[in-house]
């Protein structure tokens, strides 16, 4: 779990080094996906083409940011005793949103997402942030935080679908870039596209190996225990 | 600390708040969600004869799609039998709108066998030919899979099909709605023999060999699409009574 | 009765919740690092999987249907309900495991706030709805998937705590490797996938 950062007394509406720090932190040194290791299940869902994964990003960065934003303007009013269902309910309401919107504005990317925007919910990351940071600290620099975890999650999730769609059936957002028959953008006869890819395991596997990347360039991250 | 009362309010206004904006939401809404629905139902019929409507068929806008629906479909609900149902009985059977489109096909396929409804639907072309459209529902490896079969003016002979499944893989078993080549190996294949013994079109692995009657099947995916040949076997039988009075005029 | 047999090995092997669709990843990976904590875990998702889902059943069919007890449409209030189904019910769970047997709250009772965030526990619900289960089916689903995940957990676990002795790459150790014996696992369950219990 990240850690807890107290706010000092600052402009409430400053654009400074921290708040630049809590949009890029969460890209790289403390990436949700590869370092904290939260929000892993729909990572894996939804990457199998490349359009859900950026529908689902953009989903989980409004989520993200605006959960944060009113779990903190609530902050000193939540009652301690309920406080993990009023944050439930809080995402759960976002999410509710997102779904009642996507389903009115494109129904086919609805309809393929199916349940996985509602686990948005169960997304650690959200709670994650809510409880580690949102519930210590004023509500721009909530907001902030959510945007740049809400990043850092969509794009790794960007990553993966490109490699799985790309590998896995040859094409990028539907347009057809690499395969055998003259449709392609790129022919080469005989060519097959990794079945594997777009299976559940090699969400997997990509991932492991997107880990094992990025913690060699970044060695500070290599779990010694 | 709060105390219990506090926290009781607290949690009474916020579940009033969230329940209003979101029953609000859900309210305003409502006509663009049913809307789009009824949209993606007709779509994905009209799908199954998108050859005849023409190249631009994935272009078509929402209004098109339900323009043309409209324009060119003739529906009609069936029982077993192959008799016609009236309307006031088909919303009796509790479909609001009591049309064909209406019909809730994962409702029916969970009914008895005999007292299953069926959508029929009959494209009438730019060019006045007619074909008939049949809905067709299954078992895939994960979930329901569900197709629409149009058929030429002798109902034997395929003119398109349009596939459809809840929760097969991307890549195998999603190919059946993905893949418009293994689709188009349908097209003129004939569900009856020769003598008018029914055959179906069969699904066959490491490809066909009946030309009339067979299909190739997709690699990695066999059951996927053994399941698509057993809806379509079982699935046309149904319309068996429709199809012999058809033809006797 | 053999249909919901059907349903609990299908639910539990064929269509394992952790394994076949990936839920609850995040306390999965993170819990996972030795065998006994394993275990508490995935005992306790049988448990609270086993309770909401035929709760969140009722709810579903009773309050939410338009057939239901409101006679609308309430279906934009299912994520807010069952999620606070879920949360209510971790917390009662704990405070019941408290009171009767303290001792199993000390080994099971850190864990069962992470619960609540377990999408396992919430796609289950959600899958149950669009599986359209009726209630006995639905409890055979919430237990073999509790069972399914509580196998897979173990089985991880058990796995990691082998590894930890062998030479791993260094920007690999623990997590990557984490993922790909997921990966691993999650290929040696899927040469399951198709059987038909029914057929046994």
């Amino acid at each position: 779990m990240a850690d807890v950062q107290v706010a000092k007394k600052e402009a409430a509406f400053g654009f400074g080094k921290k708040e630049r720090k809590l949009l890029v932190d969460p890209l790289n040194d403390n990436n949700p996906i590869t370092v904290q290791v939260l929000g892993i299940c729909s990572a894996l869902a939804v990457t199998t083409l490349l359009d859900k994964a950026l529908v689902m990003s953009i989903a989980v960065i409004f989520v993200c940011a605006f959960a944060n934003l009113f779990t903190s303007l609530l902050r000193m009013y939540i009652p301690k005793q309920v406080r993990m269902i009023v944050q439930l309910v809080i995402i759960a309401f976002l999410v509710t949103v997102v779904e009642l919107t996507l389903k009115a504005v494109d129904y086919n990317i609805y309809k393929e997402l199916s349940v996985f925007i509602g686990l948005i919910i169960t997304n650690c990351i959200i709670m994650g942030r809510l409880e580690a940071f949102a519930m210590a600290n004023n509500p721009w620099r909530s907001f902030l935080d959510g945007v740049g975890n809400g990043i850092g999650y969509g794009i790794i999730l960007i990553i993966v679908a490109m490699i799985r769609e790309f590998f896995g059936k040859g094409s990028l957002l539907g347009y057809k870039i690499l395969g055998p028959s003259s449709d392609f953008l790129i022919t080469i006869p005989g060519y097959q596209p990794n079945n594997l890819m777009v299976l559940f395991p090699s969400a997997m596997f990509v991932i492991g190996v997107l880990i094992w990347v990025h913690r060699a360039w970044n060695r500070k991250l290599i779990d010694i225990s | 600390m709060h105390s219990t009362r506090q926290t009781i309010i607290f949690v009474f206004i916020m579940t009033a708040i969230v329940a209003l904006v979101l029953s609000f939401m859900s309210t305003g809404l409502k006509p663009v969600h049913d809307k789009n629905e009824a949209v993606y139902n007709k779509k994905a019929i009209l799908s199954a004869v998108k050859d005849q409507i023409g190249d631009g068929f994935d272009a078509l806008t929402d209004d098109q799609i339900s323009d043309i629906f409209t324009k060119q479909i003739e529906q009609k609900v069936m029982d077993m039998e192959g008799g016609f149902i009236s309307k006031e009985d088909v919303m009796a059977a509790g479909y609001k709108g009591g049309m064909a489109e209406n019909l809730d096909m994962a409702k029916e396929k969970k009914k008895p066998e005999s007292d299953r409804l069926l959508p029929v639907y009959i494209y009438t072309a730019d060019d006045n030919k007619k074909y008939y459209i049949f809905n067709v529902r299954g078992n895939g490896l994960w979930d329901e899979i569900w197709g629409n079969i149009a058929f030429e003016s002798d109902l034997n002979t395929i003119a398109g099909v349009s596939f459809d499944h809840k929760a097969e893989t991307p890549g195998l078993g999603a190919e059946i709605k993905d893949n418009k080549d293994w689709a188009g190996q349908f097209i003129g294949k004939k569900i009856y023999a020769d003598d008018g013994m029914y055959k179906s079109v069969g699904v066959i692995k490491g490809g066909a060999k009946d030309p009339v009657h067979e299909v190739d099947g997709i690699s990695g995916a066999t059951i996927t699409a053994d399941g698509v040949a057993e809806m379509m076997k079982r699935g046309l039988k149904y319309y068996e009574p429709f199809i012999k009075m058809s033809k006797k005029g | 009765m053999g249909e919901l047999v059907n349903i609990f090995i299908k639910s539990a092997f064929i269509e394992n919740l952790a394994l076949a669709y990936f839920l609850g990843m995040c306390s999965y990976l993170a819990v996972s690092k030795s065998v006994k904590t394993a275990f508490g875990l995935g005992l306790a998702v049988i448990f609270v999987l086993g309770i909401t889902m035929p709760i969140n059943w009722v709810i579903n069919t009773a309050l939410l249907s338009e057939n239901g007890l409101f006679g609308m449409d309430l279906t934009f209030l299912r994520l807010i309900l069952f999620i606070a189904v879920i949360a209510s019910m971790v917390q009662l769970v704990e405070m019941v495991i408290e009171k009767v047997s303290p001792s199993l709250y000390n080994s099971l009772g850190i864990f069962l706030p992470l619960i609540t965030v377990n999408c396992a526990i919430l796609g289950g619900s959600l899958f149950m709805v669009s599986k359209e289960y009726n209630f006995g089916e639905s409890v055979a689903f919430g237990l073999g998937g509790g069972f399914g995940w509580f196998l897979a957990i173990v089985a991880i676990a058990a796995i990691r705590e082998k590894i930890r002795y062998s030479a791993v790459p260094g920007p690999l150790r623990g997590l990557g490797m984490a993922f790909i014996l997921t990966g691993l696992m999650g290929m040696a369950f899927m040469s399951l996938m198709g059987i038909d219990p029914a057929a046994f």
